[in-house]
């Protein structure tokens, strides 16, 4: 099912990674997001069990690179593409907003900017695999600087070879299974992890590419998405409102004023 | 609980401030004039410039990538030791200090009332004439020693003691006592060093006490225990909190507070009794090592479990573990070691137990005692003596404290001093990176004792607390835009240089103290024309020109020489003194020993701080990128125990200690013992300058009560007992 090509992946840890998350104040900085947004984030459930038997799972999420990229083939206008060596982009400037990426994605990557709305072009936004800096021969900003190497960087093959070994290396330390050797036929993001992968935020999925079906779907949707586009922006609006209801209602909204 | 960062977490910034710019947005980011005549750009002005990171005081290595003739980004340097190519979450946001939108850019001088923030603009000469001729003015009517220096760890603050000792002041207040007294005094008595070197390379048996060192990152050192870990190392975690650290640890110990001493009390009472130290080898270099049986007798594994909670089993086990691990089993000593009156005694205990395994006396084992003085080895401006100074210490050191470190000090007795004017009253206060408003125990009584001061300057890039409360703010140039002395690491001497032009009228630390030590009639001690002229007297003795470091970054340093096998400690007795005299003297017991320390009645609470890998202490707060990767900062309270006293995660509550009140949110989690709760240290920010950081949870500082260890001078910051009521 793998590629045969040489294509540039990344390997994450869950045993090694900290949760310092230098890695994602890397890749704030090196692509200048927003203060509101982020490329990279925090996702699993967290610490799991009862004081003191007590267990953690997190793990560092962001655009898995699937070598059949989902998002792609859902694109009715072709912002996506997909780099022979890995990356899979978005062009903002061909985005029309239809948000069948979003949906497609079974990892809930692609992103979208309620607060732009549609006419205002780039919306949707997600992590791009650094080319500025691969293609100087350096590694991603958020794999550079991870201080216990949790995150790595390198040839896919290579990557995979390396995990096996762990594994083998390190008997009953790992669950037996490199996600994204083979899930939906294969991801440039790999992970490693000593609890069972939906504990991490990872969907269990068969390994076959979801695609060569979506694929064949999508061929005719672009009239209708493009005709939907209009409705859409309106409806942005109200889900706008909606999303920063939620917001002020939600326990978790920080509190800016001081009680003290 | 799920504590985990999802993405529509990620609005709290947009909200909180209102703009959500970009970084790109907020950084211009010119780089430094300096950068681009030292050659650091190519013609299309992009480049790299070598430098270090003072996120926190590991200081790592930096490469800044230089783009179009602008800073874009931060890298770890892969040749500097201590980061290796990495950087740590602070570290990376380290622009963001930079281009704080509060920064602090020109001086100002208070016109309302302290506290009520408002102040104007001044000139530099204006400023450093207000300042020097007030400094003036208490040194003729009180005396030098009435005038207060205090400052945190910094590269800068050799220059800032220069101008201290040169006043003739004898009061200085540094965080030390807030932080590390207990492991730098234990370590001094027993080894005759400060702070022992760690090396993870052969470690299979790591004990670590509380130190947090999945959180409390330290880049190049997480990333040696790290791949210890990985590589099969074991790892034995005293904790009452499961923290980072503790989710990696082969064995997570949640120990009852204050108790620690008694657990490692233990272990070495099952080594010495089943004589499983390597005692030939260990007798050769250790000060009581026949009696030490004798001595430790009393402190059996089943008399511990009675006091940390923990079985007797699991003692003996671990202890038997740890003693064949032999010179690869490391107790680490531990950073901020402030947790009870007394955690000396449990340096003293990791200590003994680190010499019992033979560590430090083996080549190649987990501590070394082989650490080179700061400084070493490089040139310095000349200077003549300094006055002598008759008047005692503020600080209780050495007259009430004898054994605390001269140099460490006793920062929080200090501002209790200023409160009680005995045994004179001080009249000014000199700051300097450091806030003591949110660092020191019962901020209210820190306000008192500025209550008490005629006249207080601080020197910071932001509106610190401290210098919200402030008469005067110098606006020093952060760490990317200025020059610091030169920093010896592993054969090397690193440089810091700006990489970007320093904004506004900021200045660096060399350039101040210089200015006031003329102002002050002390230019003799200020034999530097400038920054570059203070590098080059530093390399003098390397022959290495500043063009050559500039450009590399670093100055290779003539090899240090070695001690060869055999093992000399620096102590009245030349071995490792587990026995100490010099404690007894004191009056105080010449061998580790368990001290019991209080506890909390019914209904209380041990209140527990502990560090967040995106901050350091109370500085970094107001950073937008680490504000924006952080979590909220909530009181963590037991699941069970919030659920029987009717509270619910993220219900507000008020935290009652014997000396002040906060209102804060909790978190109810399995994370944490049932007797305790924990607050991130450095919230709660009070001045309105910190748009970020204002009114953002809430300061531990003021709940914490004053309690000195009397051998360390060490800060109890665990020992303060707390209730928690629905608000
Ligand atoms: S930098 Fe590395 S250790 Fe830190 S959160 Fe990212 S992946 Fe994990
Ligand atoms: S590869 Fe680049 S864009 Fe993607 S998450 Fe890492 S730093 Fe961000
Ligand atoms: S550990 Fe982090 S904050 Fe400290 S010097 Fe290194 S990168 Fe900077």
């Amino acid at each position: 099912m793998t590629d045969t090509i040489q294509h540039k992946a990344y390997l994450f840890d869950a045993t090694r990674c900290i949760d310092c998350r230098a890695c994602m104040v890397a890749c704030s900085v090196e692509n200048n997001i927003p203060m509101d947004k982020t490329r990279i984030w925090v996702a699993g459930v967290g610490v799991t069990g009862e004081f003191p038997t007590l267990q953690r799972s997190t793990m560092v999420a962001h655009c898995m690179h699937c070598v059949h990229p989902d998002c792609m083939s859902a694109c009715p206008v072709g912002a996506y593409s997909k780099a022979a060596d890995g990356p899979v982009s978005y062009n903002p400037d061909l985005c029309i907003g239809c948000r069948y990426c979003m949906n497609a994605c079974a990892f809930g990557v692609p992103h979208f900017d309620y607060d732009k709305g549609i006419v205002d072009g780039a919306f949707i936004d997600k992590c791009t695999f650094c080319p500025q800096r691969i293609y100087n021969g350096d590694e991603p900003a958020c794999v550079a600087t991870c201080p216990t190497d949790a995150l790595e960087y390198g040839e896919r093959e290579e990557l995979l070879k390396k995990a096996h070994e762990r594994i083998a290396a390190h008997p009953g330390k790992y669950i037996d299974h490199v996600y994204g050797e083979f899930e939906k036929g294969g991801t440039s993001y790999l992970v490693l992890s000593h609890v069972p992968f939906r504990d991490l935020g990872l969907p269990e999925m068969d390994e076959h590419p979801i695609n060569e079906t979506t694929e064949a779907i999508m061929e005719g949707t672009i009239p209708f998405a493009v005709a939907w586009a209009g409705v859409l922006t309106a409806v942005a609006g109200v889900s706008r409102v909606i999303s920063k209801q939620k917001e002020n209602a939600s326990p978790e909204k920080p509190h800016t004023e001081a009680k003290e | 609980m799920t504590n985990t960062l999802s993405r529509r977490d990620f609005l709290k910034l947009g909200g909180a401030a209102g703009a959500a710019l970009a970084v790109g947005q907020i950084l211009p980011a010119p780089v430094a004039q300096a950068a681009k005549e030292a050659g650091h750009l190519n013609a299309d002005g992009d480049g790299y410039i070598s430098s270090m990171c003072e996120m926190c005081v590991w200081r790592c290595g930096l490469i800044a990538k230089i783009k179009d003739g602008r800073v874009v980004k931060l890298d770890g340097n892969p040749e500097h030791p201590h980061s290796r190519g990495n950087l740590c979450p602070r570290g990376q946001s380290g622009l963001m200090n930079t281009y704080d939108p509060d920064r602090v850019l020109t001086p100002l001088i208070r016109v309302g009332k302290r506290g009520e923030g408002l102040f104007r603009k001044a000139s530099w000469d204006e400023a450093l004439d207000l300042v020097a001729s007030k400094m003036k003015e208490i040194k003729d009517k009180y005396g030098p020693e009435a005038m207060v220096f205090s400052s945190t760890h910094n590269l800068s603050q050799v220059q800032f003691e220069n101008l201290l000792y040169a006043y003739g002041s004898p009061n200085y207040g540094t965080q030390r006592s807030l932080c590390f007294n207990a492991m730098i005094t234990a370590f001094l008595l027993t080894y005759g060093v400060e702070e022992p070197a760690r090396n993870y390379e052969n470690a299979e048996y790591i004990l670590m006490i509380g130190r947090n060192m999945m959180e409390a990152i330290s880049t190049s050192e997480t990333g040696e225990l790290s791949r210890a870990l990985d590589r099969g190392a074991k790892l034995v975690y005293l904790d009452p909190r499961y923290t980072k650290t503790a989710s990696k640890a082969t064995e997570w110990i949640p120990i009852r507070p204050g108790t620690d001493s008694a657990f490692l009390l233990a272990m070495i009472n099952v080594i010495t009794q089943n004589k499983l130290a390597d005692c030939e080898f260990v007798e050769k270099y250790v000060q009581g090592c026949d009696e030490l049986p004798t001595a430790m007798q009393r402190y059996t594994p089943a008399w511990a479990e009675q006091i940390t909670g923990v079985p007797a089993a699991t003692i003996e086990r671990i202890a038997r573990e740890y003693a064949a691990a032999k010179h690869n089993a490391m107790a680490h000593p531990g950073w901020r070691t402030s947790n009870f009156i007394n955690s000396f005694q449990t340096e003293r205990a990791i200590a003994t137990l680190n010499a019992l395994s033979g560590t430090v006396m083996s080549p190649g084992g987990c501590l070394s005692t082989e650490v080179a003085a700061e400084g070493a080895g490089l040139g310095a401006p000349p200077q003549p003596p300094y006055p002598r100074v008759s008047a005692l210490r503020l600080d209780g050191a050495p007259w009430m404290y004898p054994l605390v470190p001269l140099k460490l000090g006793v920062f929080q007795h200090l501002r209790d001093s200023i409160v009680s004017g005995e045994p004179y009253q001080a009249h000014g206060w000199f700051i300097s990176r450091q806030n003591p408003v949110a660092s020191l125990p019962d901020r209210n009584k820190t306000l008192q004792a500025f209550e008490k001061m005629d006249f207080i300057v601080t020197v910071d890039i932001v509106m610190n607390d401290t210098a919200w409360f402030s008469d005067v703010i110098l606006p020093e140039a952060s760490y990317l835009e200025r020059y610091d002395p030169l920093l010896p690491v592993g054969g090397k001497a690193f440089l810091r240089q700006p990489v970007i032009e320093p904004q506004g009228e900021a200045k660096s630390a060399l350039w101040i103290y210089k200015q006031l030590g003329e102002r002050l009639g002390l230019g003799d001690f200020f034999q530097y024309a400038d920054e570059e002229d203070y590098l080059r007297q530093q390399l003098a003795p390397l022959g290495v020109t500043l063009e050559e470091v500039k450009a590399k970054g670093y100055a290779e340093m003539p090899e240090e020489e070695h001690s060869g096998s055999e093992f000399t400690f620096n102590t009245p007795s030349g071995k490792i003194e587990v026995y100490s005299e010099t404690l007894k003297n004191a009056g105080f017991s010449p061998w580790p020993t368990w001290e019991e320390p209080p506890m909390p009645a019914e209904g209380e609470f041990y209140l527990l701080t502990g560090k967040v890998a995106q901050h350091t202490q109370f500085g970094t707060q107001n950073n937008q990128l680490l504000h924006k990767y952080s979590d909220e900062p909530r009181l963590w309270m037991n699941a069970k125990t919030a659920a029987a006293r009717g509270l619910q995660d993220a219900d507000w509550v008020l935290v009652t200690s014997p000396v002040g009140k906060a209102h804060v949110q909790l978190l109810a989690t399995e994370a944490i013992r049932p007797d305790c709760v924990y607050m991130t240290p450095g919230y709660g920010h009070i001045s309105k300058g910190l748009t970020t950081a204002f009114g953002v949870g809430a300061s531990d500082s003021v709940l914490h009560v004053t309690y000195t260890d009397p051998i360390s001078g060490g800060q109890a910051l665990s020992q303060t007992f707390v209730t928690v009521q629905k608000a």
